[in-house]
């Protein structure tokens, strides 16, 4: 249809706007605070002082006062930024003025609307240097809450006034040339400030600034709070101290070969190592991790009077919101990282947030694309931010396997210097026995006295070695429950999406035909069905068969043919799978392999190989998944190899980590190759990542297995 | 009314599956399609016939498109189609917001039996059974003189007989949508003023 005049139409703000932006997007105060002192650094203040006056009880002359010392606005800055919404201009000019030239932490252009989280009235001060008049600015919130509630009553849209148009009043006051800076003066105060209150906005200010922050040198930053309670009549905000941590681990970056360090667990030398590998998307970034065992943590505790609390990030040395919001439980406090939410957290000495102490350093430059979102509860949902967090989760591992494997290593060191006391104790025995040859009749009878404890100490130690042994098996065999908990989780998974179709399928045809039969119309029909029937049936023996091996016992050892095995995983147990997604197979292994050797754990090993590659192998065209075998003198090497999307140079290292998966929502994904991992190496066998044998891309596994001597 | 099936499903062996036998048995019609693209040719060659869609949502790789996209698809060619989701997988939020968003005309479970399959596909029967394109084909008819008679002028002065609208309804067309919103009004501006006599 032709055009016949063609208008504009403008978009408007309702007044409750207001709102929108700040009580309502802001929903805690000490973010709100946050948001106001984080204004003041950006306008190169040194000295912040935060004032709570007569908050408790409330009352008209309840204030909160947030005075700075910063460069201060003149009119045309309230005009033209502090009274536009989402302004842009610390979106441009990402340094505030020379000489602090600080990165600035807003961004959004929204932060001031958080004062309508702690009060609805604002008046607003402000001066730049040798300026003779201070520019004062009322701003009465309740004015536009007042609008919203009487605009309920009116019954047509075009008298109601818009956001933009309500009207803020200004004026000048005279004032001395040399003061600077900006006064937040919030009244008709919104909440009761109790003593433990500013002592939570105390405790979270001074996680504003980073401890590694070397911002204090040049140009201080410095926080005071004031408040009408006992300590807090001229605090100054300390940064958070460290100490008593039982690790502390540093990495770094190297900006001009684009190389990012990383921790390594080493087995051989049960130590752990900085390696540096390429960027990761994430970007280059710095980690400060501090670990506190049970006992650290507790001096830490007693110490400072403080919890230890996670992970925090900051950019370019200021803390990014999310983990200001403060919560009273611990417990409640937002995981925005993930570390709590790792599956199975309970088992495997997995750290929490509560025995970490993080600072991660991003900055804008190298950062760009990790971007806090609006309302500060989190971050922007995309690559780069997925991989930060994979980022930590995967040092977090490292450090957990190390001290895994250091009590480890205890243990075995508990068990040898209990079999050595058993050692000492007989040689003893033998001495005194000796002795008493020739001793005096009355030191035959103390003797005989020792002897006689001597007998009981031995007893109690050869009890505890009994003990530990006992212990150290059920443990083993809980680990091992737990493993075939979590693969059988995989299968039924399968399974029962299997046996759903299936029964669907008997379901309706045997519905079909006690429904119609007999009618002879309906004769070819009944044929079809009824093989239907037959087939489906057969598919649902083959998945019982397969559940049921599952609830096989764990422990026999039996003579497996390794040909035979992959055979029928790739034949029959995979095989609607493979045909599913058009995969072909390759097995090139010797007919005769035999291996000793329990046969679910052999199984599982190709098991998670195979669905590990089908997953790798979606999407892409002509798909082949190859297994081979190459027999040496002292070890059976096997490859696994599929040509689908390949393993990422950066994921080579972490391949195997236990949980190592995006979402901790997505079933038994960051289980299987941690599985094999622990499998192969049960069988005092090797597994890594080798260069891809099919090529363009693809992954081959690599597993060596000794021969017994 | 005649009502054409069109099952669009990745699963060859659903072809002889009970439910198809069944909607065969009472509906006569039904045309089963393995690929996706070409079960959606058919759905764009044939908007003048009465369909009804039975669509699996879980695709096997070798397909681009999954149940999601075809249902967006067909509802983008005619929001008239009755599509009954059929799928293995629950009812999850992911299928609530298709029924939302694309308007699934309801979701059936691949081991729900033939009696509550059959309750939701003759629910979609008698949904496009009383749907105006339908009302028209039946005074058609029932009054074959009425079918060419002018009885819609549009803004730009074309002249519709009754057949042509029935068309474009089916065809979902500007007119086709234009002269159902505007019957809607229409006969509600007639029940307002008591004129439902004329």
């Amino acid at each position: 249809m032709p055009k016949n005049s063609e208008k504009s139409i403008k978009f408007n703000f309702d007044v409750s706007a207001y709102r929108l932006l700040g009580r309502e997007l802001i929903t805690d105060r000490i973010t709100a605070l946050f948001e106001l002192v984080k204004n003041s650094y950006d306008a190169n203040a040194e000295n912040v002082t935060v004032e709570f006056q007569n908050i408790n009880p409330l009352s008209t002359d309840s204030k909160i006062i947030i005075k700075d010392d910063g460069i201060g606005m003149q009119f045309s800055d309230i005009k033209n930024k502090w009274m536009v919404i989402g302004t842009s201009s610390k979106r441009r000019e990402r340094l505030s003025p020379s000489p602090h030239n600080r990165k600035v932490s807003g961004k959004k252009g929204v932060g001031r609307f958080a004062v309508d989280k702690l009060g609805e009235k604002l008046v607003l001060k402000t001066k730049k240097k040798n300026d003779s008049q201070l520019l004062c600015l009322e701003t009465d919130w309740s004015h536009y809450s007042g609008l919203e509630n009487s605009q309920f009553k009116l019954n047509f849209e075009d008298e109601k006034p818009f956001f933009t148009d309500v009207e803020n009043s200004y004026w000048y006051e005279d004032d001395s040339k040399d003061n600077q800076g900006t006064t937040l003066e919030i009244s008709l105060v919104s909440e009761i400030w109790t003593e433990e209150d500013v002592n939570r906005a105390y405790k979270e200010l001074s996680k504003l600034v980073s401890p590694n922050s070397n911002l204090k040198k040049t140009y201080p930053f410095n926080i005071t709070i004031k408040a009408p309670y006992s300590g807090f009549e001229n605090k100054i905000v300390k940064t958070q101290l460290i100490d008593f941590a039982t690790k502390k681990v540093e990495l770094s970056f190297n900006a001009v070969n684009k190389k990012q360090e990383i921790l390594q667990y080493n087995k051989a030398e049960n130590d752990l190592s900085l390696i540096s590998v390429p960027e990761r998307p994430c970007g280059l970034l710095k980690l400060t991790l501090y670990y506190f065992n049970q006992e650290d943590k507790r001096k830490y505790k007693s110490h400072f009077k403080s919890d230890i609390d996670g992970i925090k990030i900051y950019r370019d040395g200021i803390i990014t919101t999310p983990f200001a919001e403060y919560v009273s439980h611990q417990e409640k406090q937002k995981d925005i990282l993930g570390i709590d939410k790792r599956r199975y957290s309970g088992f495997f000495e997995r750290f929490g947030s509560r025995d970490l102490l993080g600072f991660v350093e991003i900055t804008d430059e190298n950062n760009p694309n990790i971007i806090e979102s609006t309302n500060r509860q989190g971050f922007v949902d995309n690559e780069a931010w997925e991989e930060l967090r994979k980022f930590i989760i995967e040092q977090i591992v490292q450090l957990e396997t190390y001290y895994k494997n250091i009590k480890k290593s205890e243990r075995e060191s508990t068990k040898s210097s209990l079999g050595g006391a058993s050692k000492d104790l007989k040689s003893i025995k033998k001495e005194i026995a000796s002795i008493k040859k020739e001793a005096s009749p009355q030191v035959k009878q103390k003797l005989k006295n020792i002897e006689a404890n001597l007998g009981k100490i031995q007893g109690s130690v050869t009890k505890s070695i009994k003990d530990y042994a006992n212990l150290e098996k059920e443990s083993k065999q809980k680990e091992n429950l737990f493993f075939s908990l979590v693969s059988l989780q995989t299968y039924a998974a399968m399974f029962s999406h299997m046996t759903k179709h299936t029964i669907g399928h008997i379901l309706t045809s045997a519905e079909y035909f006690s429904k119609n039969y007999p009618n002879q119309k309906l004769e070819s029909r009944f044929i079809k069905i009824s093989k239907n029937i037959y087939n489906e049936m057969l598919k649902l023996r083959k998945g019982v068969d397969f559940m049921l091996k599952y609830a096989k016992s764990d422990t026999e050892f039996e003579e497996i043919n390794v040909k035979n095995l992959v055979l029928n995983l790739f034949e029959d147990i995979y095989f609607d799978r493979f045909i599913d997604e058009n995969i072909k197979t390759e097995i090139v292994i010797n007919d005769d392999l035999i291996l000793n050797y329990n046969r679910k754990s052999i199984e599982d090993i190709f098991d998670n190989l195979i669905s590990n590659s089908i997953k790798a192998l979606k999407g892409r065209n002509d798909k082949i998944i190859k297994c081979s075998s190459i027999t040496s003198k002292n070890d059976l090497t096997i490859l696994f190899s599929d040509n689908g999307i390949g393993i990422k140079e950066e994921d080579k290292f972490r391949i195997f980590d236990i949980f190592f998966t995006k979402t901790s929502e997505d079933g038994g994904a960051g289980m299987g190759l941690y599985m094999v991992k622990t499998r192969v190496e049960a069988m005092q066998g090797n597994i890594e990542v080798v260069e891809n044998e099919l090529k363009p891309s693809g992954a081959t596994f690599k597993i060596t297995l000794p021969f017994k001597k | 009314m005649n009502v054409t099936f069109v099952i669009i499903d990745d699963n060859e062996e659903i072809r002889e599956h009970s439910l198809l036998f069944t909607l065969e048995d009472k509906y006569k019609n039904v045309n089963f399609y393995s690929n996706p693209n070409e079960g959606l040719q058919f759905i764009k060659d044939n908007l003048d016939v009465n369909l009804i869609v039975l669509l699996d949502i879980e695709f096997s790789e070798k397909d681009k498109k999954n149940g999601h996209i075809l249902l967006e698809e067909i509802y983008n060619t005619s929001a008239l189609i009755p599509v009954i989701l059929w799928s293995g997988i629950n009812e999850t939020t992911e299928e609530f917001s298709d029924f939302i968003n694309n308007h699934a005309f309801g979701f059936l479970s691949k081991t729900s039996t033939l009696d509550e399959s059959m309750l939701i596909v003759d629910k979609a029967y008698n949904h496009l059974k009383n749907s105006l394109d339908n009302t028209i084909e039946d005074w058609i008819i029932q009054n074959e003189v009425d079918k060419d008679k002018t009885i819609y002028l549009n803004a730009d002065g074309d002249s519709f007989s009754l057949n042509d609208i029935l068309k474009e309804i089916r065809l979902q067309t500007p007119i086709g949508k234009e002269f159902s919103s505007k019957l809607n009004a229409l006969t509600i501006d007639l029940l307002l003023r008591k004129k439902e006599k004329l």
